[in-house]
């Protein structure tokens, strides 16, 4: 079972064989989840959304078009965040604050982020989210550019940019 | 010699261990010589370290739950049909989930045939108004018939009586008024048969009755007397007894009455 790629397992999700989810869920819900946390700063939010992602590439199997599966799956986490976002916009006008407003919230409260957490929360969320894709769930850029509908050169130069940004701000926090 | 900031940039694949064997000497080199290079290489190493140390949080054990029972539910959906344990695939751990599968099971197919019995009322429904539409075409065509200055048109009106299980009144009234009044003996006659078929109502019985006072037509007189005779009319004697005693009854039509009049005590 193992052996079998993620592309081969979501085929054969795609043509009805809806136990192969499972398999697929325990590769990778694991990644998505933190994907999430690390982009909201609230667990069960993510929890809530993570449930979203599989149960949105059960729903949308038919349409899986045989590209890479992580891809399809970030690009599916991704939106569904976005989602989460549009929908809550009324209390919070700026998207982009958001993941701030709320990771200060509960960092005021729990005080368990690290430095990193913290240094990463002050990027913008385009930036923090290439660094968390790329660092944390080592995503290739090929795979990025997939993600996030560019060219795997674009990607790594905004990933360079944003690796130099974290480290400014790493640094001189310290 | 290389410039700093275009090590800048290859810092992080150099340490990723991405570079060619060429690039990887050219920034060892640099390296060497460039101590802020090595300042900004040392602090890489730091982040990204501190990438590799952040650790992984575990969600909660629901989210693995709540799925697998959606997969079941999902499975269901598929297959529309009720195995009692379908996720024996994989033996699952503990009893409490299959308990859950199973309600999730039960919620299903109860909602499943709940909706299944919605739509067929629904369906129903629609027949039901399809049905009355047409209904009421056939109606504004046979009317429309009956009310026609041919004759024969009159009839293939009132032919369409068959068309309706249930005529409502407008065609009722419409075809006793063919029988009652109009011109042409033919399309009173049909009219006739026609209406024989709902002899139950009072309505038409009161119609024949009225007939049998004013209709002249012999042939349409003993129709009259056989469809009144058959249920047993009362009140069609008086009438009957009339057209005995009158002239131009044709003897027949009279015969008929005699027959027929002791039938009905």
């Amino acid at each position: 079972m193992n052996t079998l790629t993620d592309e081969d397992l979501m085929q054969k999700v795609s043509y009805g064989d809806l136990d192969m989810l499972k398999v697929l869920f325990e590769r990778h819900h694991k990644h998505i989840f933190n994907f999430l946390y690390k982009m909201s700063g609230d667990k069960m939010l993510s929890e809530d959304l993570t449930q979203d992602v599989f149960y949105k590439v059960m729903q949308y199997r038919a349409s899986y078009n045989n590209g890479k599966f992580v891809s399809w799956l970030f690009t599916i986490a991704r939106n569904s965040l976005k989602t989460h976002y549009t929908r809550t916009k009324e209390q919070h006008d700026d998207i982009e604050l958001e993941g701030h407003q709320l990771i200060e919230k509960q960092n005021n409260e729990q005080e368990e982020y690290s430095h990193l957490q913290i240094a990463l929360n002050k990027l913008k969320t385009s930036d923090r989210e290439l660094l968390i894709l790329n660092r944390f769930q080592e995503i290739k850029y090929t795979e990025l550019a997939e993600i996030k509908g560019s060219t795997p050169g674009a990607i790594k130069t905004k990933v360079n940019r944003a690796l130099q940004k974290l480290r400014t701000i790493y640094f001189e926090n310290i | 010699m290389m410039k700093k900031n275009h090590i800048t940039e290859l810092i992080p694949e150099y340490l990723d261990g991405l570079l060619s064997e060429s690039k990887k000497e050219e920034v060892r080199l640099h390296l060497k010589e460039c101590e802020l290079c090595l300042k900004e290489l040392e602090e890489y190493k730091t982040i990204f370290n501190a990438f590799e140390e952040e650790k992984e949080v575990i969600p909660s054990e629901r989210i693995r739950t709540n799925f697998f029972e959606q997969i079941e539910i999902e499975k269901q959906k598929k297959s529309k049909v009720v195995p009692l344990i379908t996720s024996t695939s994989k033996k699952e751990k503990t009893f409490s989930y299959l308990l859950k599968v199973a309600a999730s099971i039960l919620l299903l197919v109860g909602g499943y045939s709940l909706g299944n019995y919605q739509q067929e009322q629904k369906g129903n429904y629609k027949i039901a108004q399809l049905q009355e539409k047409t209904q009421k075409i056939k109606q504004t065509a046979m009317l429309s018939l009956i009310g026609n200055k041919s004759a024969s048109k009159r009839i293939q009106g009132v032919n369409y009586i068959d068309e309706f299980s249930n005529p409502d009144e407008a065609i009722v009234a419409a075809l006793v008024d063919r029988m009652l009044y109009d011109e042409n003996t033919n399309v009173r006659l049909t009219a006739v048969e026609a209406l024989s078929n709902f002899i139950t109502s009072e309505e038409v019985k009161n119609a024949f009755i009225k007939a049998l006072k004013i209709e002249k037509a012999p042939a349409i007189q003993i129709i009259i007397i056989q469809v009144l005779v058959k249920i047993q009319e009362k009140k069609a004697i008086i009438p009957m007894k009339k057209l005995l005693e009158q002239n131009e009854t044709q003897p027949f039509i009279k015969e008929q009455i005699k027959s027929s009049i002791i039938n009905i005590v």
